[in-house]
């Protein structure tokens, strides 16, 4: 019944779609760091930060997904506000992942390009589905 | 901190530098030390290229400006970078763009506006510490305290040629040498380098290509810079880390970091802590600048046009004018060269001109010189006499003269003066001019190079302070008056006569050896005598043979003995001695006992004194003459002995060799005369024996404390 659904069926799919593909986008990079560490030269100092980045994305994808299920299956839109917040945080890191990362190799540019995408489209989503829910 | 303790939880994760692993391609160059393309911006290209911050404030943005659309062709073909680019004049970073435009058309306007606020005015990632700031490398200066490090490598593909090792020479085959010119090339069959890339790593970077048009007629080199791609997924596209694809240049220890280096390198084992890591990289002189303001040993003397050349004999004993004299390496080389009278003036290397028209630089890569001034001019007649000239201004130019190429190149020996920071300020040239008759086809040139700093004496020391075994013994002359003066060659001060093959004494050509301390040497010639010589310009002959030209009268006693301390000089003691020949004659000299029996028994016989005397003051003259003896037969020298005495002087443990004594004891004998048509052989020897005439040591000890122990005058006081 689709007039007094107001929870977004799209957005719903790629937040699914966006949960799976960030389980390995996380592993392909980490796998990929470790891999970077033994062929190339890696100094602590700037290995560091880079899996701090990574791990915070992991942190912040979480709470992130759940509200925006939550938010969009209850049709609230302050998680979905949240969620949009956090969708900003993981944009900026997945960024620094593309751009300021020690080595950025193709593979990396491919995944965070994709993530990239993902994000954006969902913020999209999610920014029309708080316009249906707030209206 | 605890990032490092989860990374080495994780296990593996430490900045060790592994090898990379991936195979070679075949024939190419890889060079470890060059840097690739990826992440310039504001068009930075060259030798130079060092990573920018992200956001510098140029034309260019950090980001690409294109689509790349479908991936290149994994080859080595020419990949054209600019597909409708709006900045033409920037670099191009494939990949970006449609992210951003993605994301641009998915949000609202004002949300895009928002992201792009975001992106674009993001702060450069202070997580790093120490990012290396995007200064280019001659703005840091020797205002901030120098860290040495080792010269930048050079980075420009087209610039690298490592099959370039001769000097302003063309190398064969090798088609990046910039000193090839298109006719060198038309004789090459392959290029030994086809391909010089940088890290193959890389997803895009520059190769510079070699290769040969043997098509063409004549054979003609093609030079082409491509960009070459890695088609493998895990290539690196960029790299924030500057010195990723460099091999660390190691800090040169200096007075200030010494301490440091110490600290971090002296022990057992060192950490890879990357604390230093980068210092060293503010402080990289770029390699145009003028780091090589000083000749350095071995570096080749640079004059105006080429090199300072020093013919010598390459493969064979013809001379080649291709070798470079090198500094502070002292050279001497003979090698042939063959002439002809008639194109005497033509040939170069027969002119004095050749050899001093270019003028020296004074540091290399300056433009300061050092003109070569005319020393010396000896000129050699045909038979080999040398005369010294007065006056050495003068350029003479051969030219022919009577069928004789006058004015020849036979010897040049240079001299460079130099300061102790590698720089020349003199540059002196001795020549040896001779003539070439008309049937010699080759005469043999020598060429000699010295070196020597300013205000430092030339004459080398035999020992300090006591002679050392092998070294020339040191020995001069004194006129009225001055210091003692020496021979600057430190080979020719004392020297005795060095036997040659002929072994004929007046065939002799003047060889001498020089007297080695410690060293005893005999050697000798032999002396045909025939009927019709006469005795007294043989004996003067003679003594010159054994003698030599100049025979020293002082010896220094120690072997850095100055010339100005007259009395550290130990004189000659010249000694005459005339012995008896063995066969026949009347028995005149020899032994005085004899004839000093034969006196008595003649005063016996009451013969009167005044006879008595005159034969004794005969017999002692003759036994003792010194000089020339005048006898009625006639003395000739045979032999000249030289006794050095030395003695070990100074400390137990180090002792020093010291001359004490020198007596040069010429031995004479008669020449009976011979019948005519007869002619004997004579043996005639020279020899230098060297005895240790040093007492035993006696090792001395402290002389036994005194106990000086003083009672007060009132101590025995009951009974004092």
């Amino acid at each position: 019944n689709n007039s007094s659904q107001l929870s977004s069926l799209p957005l719903q799919i790629l937040l699914y779609v966006n949960g799976i593909y960030y389980i390995f986008y996380f592993l392909t990079t980490l796998a990929m760091i470790i891999y970077k560490s033994q062929v190339f030269s890696y100094p602590d100092d700037f290995l560091a930060p880079d899996l701090a980045v990574l791990f915070l994305m992991a942190i912040l994808e979480v709470p992130r997904l759940y509200l925006g299920f939550k938010g969009n299956l209850t049709e609230a839109e302050a998680p979905l506000g949240l969620s949009l917040g956090l969708t900003v945080g993981s944009v900026v890191l997945c960024v620094y992942l593309l751009l300021w990362q020690t080595y950025v190799l193709w593979a990396d540019v491919l995944l965070n390009a994709v993530l990239l995408s993902a994000y954006g489209l969902e913020s999209g989503l999610k920014v029309t589905a708080i316009a249906a829910f707030v209206s | 901190m605890t990032a490092g303790l989860v990374l080495r939880a994780l296990g593996g994760t430490s900045g060790r530098l592994a090898p990379p692993r991936r195979p070679d391609p075949a024939r190419t160059l890889r060079v470890a030390s060059l840097r690739g393309s990826p992440r310039r911006g504001g068009g930075d290209e060259g030798a130079r290229g060092r990573l920018k911050e992200p956001h510098t404030p140029g034309p260019c943005p950090p980001f690409a400006r294109h689509v790349p659309g479908a991936r290149p062709f994994p080859s080595a073909r020419q990949v054209s970078r600019e597909r409708g680019s709006p900045f033409p004049s920037c670099p191009a970073r494939p990949g970006n763009a449609p992210l951003l435009r993605a994301a641009a058309m998915a949000a609202p306007p004002g949300l895009g506006a928002f992201f792009a606020l975001i992106l674009l005015l993001l702060p450069p990632p202070a997580l790093r510490a120490e990012e290396p700031a995007a200064e280019p490398a001659d703005a840091r200066d020797a205002a901030q305290a120098r860290v040495y490090s080792a010269p930048a490598p050079v980075t420009d593909v087209a610039r690298l040629c490592v099959c370039d090792l001769l000097v302003a020479q063309c190398d064969a085959n090798c088609c990046c040498d910039p000193d090839c010119s298109a006719e060198d090339f038309s004789l090459f069959t392959t290029c030994s380098v086809p391909l010089v890339i940088g890290d193959s790593q890389l997803c895009s970077q520059k190769a510079a290509v070699y290769s040969l048009d043997v098509e063409a007629n004549p054979p003609e080199r093609i030079f082409k810079i491509i960009d070459q791609v890695n088609p493998s997924i895990f290539c690196i596209h960029a790299t924030n880390y500057k010195q990723a694809l460099y091999l660390k240049s190691p800090e040169i220890p200096t007075a200030e970091n010494f301490d440091q280096l110490l600290d971090k390198f002296g022990g057992a084992t060192f950490s890879a802590e990357p604390d230093t890591w980068n210092l060293d990289t503010d402080a990289q002189n770029p390699p145009e600048a003028n780091e090589t303001s000083r000749y350095e040993y071995g570096v080749p003397v640079q004059t105006e046009d080429a090199f300072l050349r020093l013919p010598s004999p390459v493969v064979s004993s013809w001379c080649s004018d291709a070798n470079p004299a090198g500094f502070l390496v002292n050279q001497a080389t003979k090698c042939i060269r063959s002439v002809s009278v008639k194109k005497c003036d033509s040939i170069q290397a027969l002119s004095m001109l050749f050899y001093i028209n270019s003028s020296i630089l004074a540091v290399p890569k300056s433009s300061q010189m050092v003109n070569i001034t005319v020393q010396s001019i000896v000129v050699q007649s045909l038979h080999g006499m040398r005369t010294l000239l007065s006056s050495s201004d003068v350029l003479r130019l051969p030219m022919v003269l009577d069928e004789l190429c006058i004015n020849a190149v036979f010897g040049v020996n240079y001299h460079i003066t130099h300061t102790d920071t590698g720089e020349i300020i003199e540059a002196a040239a001795a020549f040896v001019l001779g003539a070439i008759s008309k049937e010699e086809l080759s005469i043999e040139q020598s060429f000699e190079i010295s070196f020597t700093q300013e205000n430092t004496q030339p004459v080398p020391l035999s020992g300090n302070p006591g002679y050392v075994v092998g070294l020339p013994v040191r020995a001069g002359f004194q006129p009225q008056g001055s210091g003692i003066i020496q021979s600057s060659n430190k080979h020719s001060q004392l020297t005795i006569l060095h036997s040659t093959s002929t072994q004929d004494c007046l065939a002799a050509q003047g060889a001498r050896a020089p007297v080695l301390f410690g060293y005893n040497m005999i050697s000798g010639c032999k002396l045909r005598i025939t009927a019709a010589m006469k005795c007294q310009p043989l004996a003067q002959t003679l003594l010159d043979v054994l003698k030599g030209q100049s025979f020293p009268e002082y010896v220094a006693s120690f072997g850095n003995s100055q010339a100005q301390d007259v009395l550290d000089w130990v004189p000659i003691t010249q000694l005459h001695i005339s012995e008896q020949e063995p066969t026949g004659g009347e028995n005149e000299a020899g032994n005085a006992e004899i004839s000093w029996k034969k006196l008595m028994e003649y005063s016996q016989r009451r013969v009167s004194l005044l006879l008595y005397k005159l034969h004794l003051i005969k017999l002692v003259s003759r036994h003792l003459s010194y000089g020339s003896g005048q006898h009625s037969s006639c003395q000739i020298p045979v032999s000249l002995g030289i006794e050095v005495k030395w003695t070990k002087y100074g400390s137990l443990v180090n002792p020093q060799a010291r001359i004490v004594n020198v007596t040069a004891t010429i031995t004479t004998t008669t020449l009976k005369q011979l019948p005519s048509g007869r002619e004997r052989i004579i043996p005639i020897t020279s020899s230098v024996v060297f005895t240790d005439i040093s007492s035993p040591a006696e090792p001395s000890y402290k002389a036994w404390p005194t106990i000086n122990i003083k009672l007060p005058f009132d101590f025995f006081y009951p009974f004092v």
